[in-house]
């Protein structure tokens, strides 16, 4: 697709860059896969733990691309009708009925019925036209005429079956519609599928895609990104934060802290005016972090300690 | 770069990375985009292609590192070689493998001629004077060169390193050497040189031995496994040895992974459930929208639900082991399983299944239940009162016995109750056919009362049973 914007896309690093200056700070995989992507025109399928970034990045490309995003939402129970397409049963049974009255007139003058189908045939299937055709996010991803970023979300969540028929999709970015026939991509969209893994996906729609999965950054990265996104807050509260962040992550939580929660929590530091992390500052905030309470109560008699260990390795 | 990458996506292979012939071509078409130059971008785009899971990513990053560290040379080569490519395609001639030695020596060793003059004349053989050279990156190509002639990637057991080795080094022109270094040794003069030509020859002894160690480990050293897990596979569980347990408790978890997610999902359309707004208006545009035909969309996940009966008595006993891990594993990925084991008396232990390891799961139950003679009559009277009223007419009960009884009451009337109950009943017995019936087995009492009757005594049989029995249930 969007071949206007091929001087966008020569190389990884010039994506990490540009992608940097729209305040998403990014890994070299993950800078390789989007351009891998634009270039092989292949969808990627994105995975991680939750919250460090997997949605942003479809945003983020779409802003650099200056394309549309398309999202779709995938969750158990979902169908080609709305994902897909839908009839407009409405708009077709109103113009049935205000039609009937035209049927005379097209008649007139016909002898015998086998004359007057034939004269019906000649009207084809005006009823099951693009006209009466509801595009959903599917379909309207491969009529956007210049391309666009169409991202499955949670593709995990939907059924087995959805995924398989999202093949076709994937893999020629067309669709088939039973009364219509195969509808083409105009300009092919840059495809990027997300995956939380609750349930292992299958193996042809893994072979269909680039494999990325973006693990949770280490601290330099972090550094840079809460710096890009909360860059009021002074550095050397940052690095104890990215610090801490990193000695939670260590322990054996239901859910650790990502990257959105650092930075939910950097802007909460920011408008509690902290300026250094302490014991009493921890606890009141904690809840920004942790989103159980069973974690909160593991972590509560810990915190002196998480902040000694932090202490520790900032200074080496 | 085809071959590189091909190379080194059939070392993939072999350490277990399911890696298809599309992905290979995403894979090549990926890194005419990106080049060769820069390692760590081409890491990157060779797991983002080729790898699809976090565990296949962590083995593609070892074996990219292992695998081009070693490229290195075979790439100069390649490249070096790229005119005389058909002499390298016919380099077990050793003949010309020598003379593309000698252009090589001739090449590289230019510069040094004129310091080592005196000692170059002295040495005749192509190796030798490889050697006084000392010019690594050609020394490398050689090996490499040679290598490939010897089959080095193609070795079947580690048995056979030393011979490899050893093949390489004489189409490298050992023998020739030593002869040489033997009548250059007769004469004191030479001394010096001879010791220092020795010292380098047991240096690249060294270097070939870890080169014919890594392709060892890149193309080899999975094979073996692969072939000794076929070979569990196949083997009877009464004949596992305790060295094997380990491998096999892992086999029978993979199997039981791969049945559960083969079949645990399958859903089937039921007849009423929600309307579907949008089919019935279709179905009835045709009657001027009157809606005469109505569609139902509900579908339903249907679970197969499951007792299983496992003997764990002395008769049994090498058998149950195995048995009980499969069950245990079964119950992990499949729902609705009910387990029970019995010597005599029978009890349930799917919430000790459920709560605790798997090893100690196993040995808890070994303990508690095993090593009693076994009495199938009570046990099937603890079967009746613990679940029979739970048995449906959507329920599958396995029995995975030996039904050897001790000559005591079969009790197959409340066996014959089960199978009228349940939608199916199979009757797995360890032992074979032939032995069935014999002594104090009552098998002939029991099978009327069961859909199938199959003798089971490898992973095999039992994959392929309870696979056929997913799929129909």
């Amino acid at each position: 697709m969007i071949i206007k914007h091929k001087n966008k896309i020569r190389s990884p690093e010039e994506i990490r860059n540009n992608f940097e200056k729209l305040g998403y700070i990014c890994s070299d995989a993950i800078a390789t896969a989007v351009y891998l992507a634009c270039q092989l025109q292949k969808p990627i399928l994105i995975e991680g733990p939750p919250g460090v970034g997997k949605t942003e990045l479809a945003k983020k490309t779409a802003e650099y691309l200056s394309a549309p995003l398309i999202r779709m939402q995938c969750y158990e129970g979902l169908d080609e009708a709305k994902a897909l397409y839908e009839w407009k049963y409405g708009k077709q049974l109103l113009y049935t009925q205000l039609l009937k009255d035209q049927l005379g007139d097209v008649m007139k003058g016909a002898k015998g019925l086998d004359e007057s189908v034939e004269r019906l045939h000649q009207f084809g299937d005006i009823f099951y036209s693009e006209e009466f055709l509801e595009t959903r996010p599917l379909l309207q991803a491969l009529k956007e005429p210049d391309g666009a970023i169409l991202l499955i979300d949670e593709i995990d969540k939907a059924d087995q079956e959805f995924e398989a028929f999202l093949l076709e999709l994937l893999s020629e970015y067309q669709v088939s519609i039973p009364e219509i026939g195969t509808i083409k991509a105009t300009s092919r969209p840059i495809v990027m599928l997300t995956s939380n893994n609750t349930r292992e996906l299958g193996d042809a729609l893994k072979r269909r895609c680039l494999h990325l999965y973006i693990p949770f950054p280490d601290p330099k990265l972090e550094q840079k990104i809460i710096a890009s996104q909360v860059p009021e807050l002074g550095d050397e509260l940052r690095d104890q934060l990215v610090g801490f962040v990193k000695e939670l992550r260590q322990l054996a939580l239901k859910k650790v802290p990502a990257v959105s929660e650092s930075i939910d929590w950097a802007r909460a530091l920011l408008l509690l005016n902290v300026d250094e992390l302490n014991r009493e500052w921890v606890e009141t905030t904690l809840n920004l972090l942790l989103k159980f309470q069973d974690d909160i109560e593991i972590v509560e008699p810990e915190i002196n300690q998480l902040l000694s260990n932090m202490r520790k390795s900032a200074r080496h | 770069m085809q071959k590189v990458i091909g190379d080194f996506i059939h070392a993939l292979r072999h350490h277990g990375l399911p890696v298809s012939p599309a992905e290979t071509l995403d894979a090549l078409q990926a890194t005419q985009l990106v080049g060769l130059d820069n390692p760590q971008t081409l890491k990157t785009t060779l797991s983002l292609t080729l790898a699809k899971s976090l565990q296949h990513r962590a083995q593609l990053e070892e074996l990219f590192d292992q695998y081009f560290q070693l490229q290195v040379a075979t790439e100069n080569s390649d490249a070096e070689q790229e005119d005389d490519s058909q002499a390298e395609l016919d380099a077990k001639d050793s003949d010309t493998l020598e003379e593309q030695n000698n252009s090589q020596v001739s090449d590289s060793g230019e510069t040094d001629a004129a310091e080592d003059s005196d000692a170059g004349q002295l040495m005749q053989s192509p190796l030798g004077q490889q050697l006084l050279d000392d010019d690594q990156s050609a020394l490398q190509i050689a090996i490499a060169s040679a290598g490939q002639a010897q089959g080095a990637s193609e070795m079947q057991l580690f048995t056979q390193k030393a011979q490899v080795s050893f093949r390489i080094m004489q189409q490298l022109g050992d023998q020739q050497l030593n002869q040489e270094l033997a009548e250059l040794a007769q004469d004191d003069g030479n001394l010096a040189l001879v010791e220092s030509v020795r010292q380098a020859r047991t240096r690249l002894r060294e270097q070939i031995g870890d080169y014919v160690e890594q392709q060892y480990l890149l193309f080899t050293k999975k094979s073996g496994e692969q072939l000794r897990e076929s070979n569990l596979q196949k083997i009877k569980l009464t004949n596992v040895d305790h060295s094997h347990q380990q491998q096999m408790t892992r086999l029978v978890q993979k199997a039981a992974k791969r049945l559960a997610t083969l079949h645990s999902r399958r859903r089937r359309v039921t007849k009423r459930g929600l309307l579907d707004v949008r089919k019935t208006i279709a179905a009835n545009a045709a009657y001027d929208g009157f809606l005469f035909h109505t569609k139902w969309k509900s579908t339903k996940v249907d679970r197969p639900k499951v007792m299983v009966l496992c003997d764990v008595s002395g008769s049994v006993s090498r058998v149950a082991r195995f048995l009980l891990l499969f069950l245990y594993s079964l119950q992990d990925v499949m729902p609705r399983v009910r387990s029970f084991v019995f010597a005599s008396d029978l009890g349930e232990v799917t919430d000790s299944f459920d709560k605790d390891e798997i090893e100690v799961a196993i040995a808890k139950i070994m303990d508690e239940w095993a090593n009693r003679p076994t009495d199938y009559g009570v046990a099937l009277d603890d079967f009746k009162q613990l679940a029979l009223k739970d048995i449906d007419n959507k329920t599958t009960v396995i029995m995975l016995g030996d039904a050897r009884n001790n000559n005591g009451d079969a009790k197959s009337e409340i066996w014959a109750e089960v199978y009228k109950r349940s939608q199916r009943v199979l009757w797995l017995n360890p032992e074979g056919r032939y032995s069935w019936n014999t002594g104090d087995s009552v098998m002939s009492e029991y099978a009327p009362h069961c859909s199938i009757v199959e003798p089971c005594n490898s992973l095999r049989d039992i994959t392929r049973i309870l696979g056929s029995l997913l799929q129909r249930a």
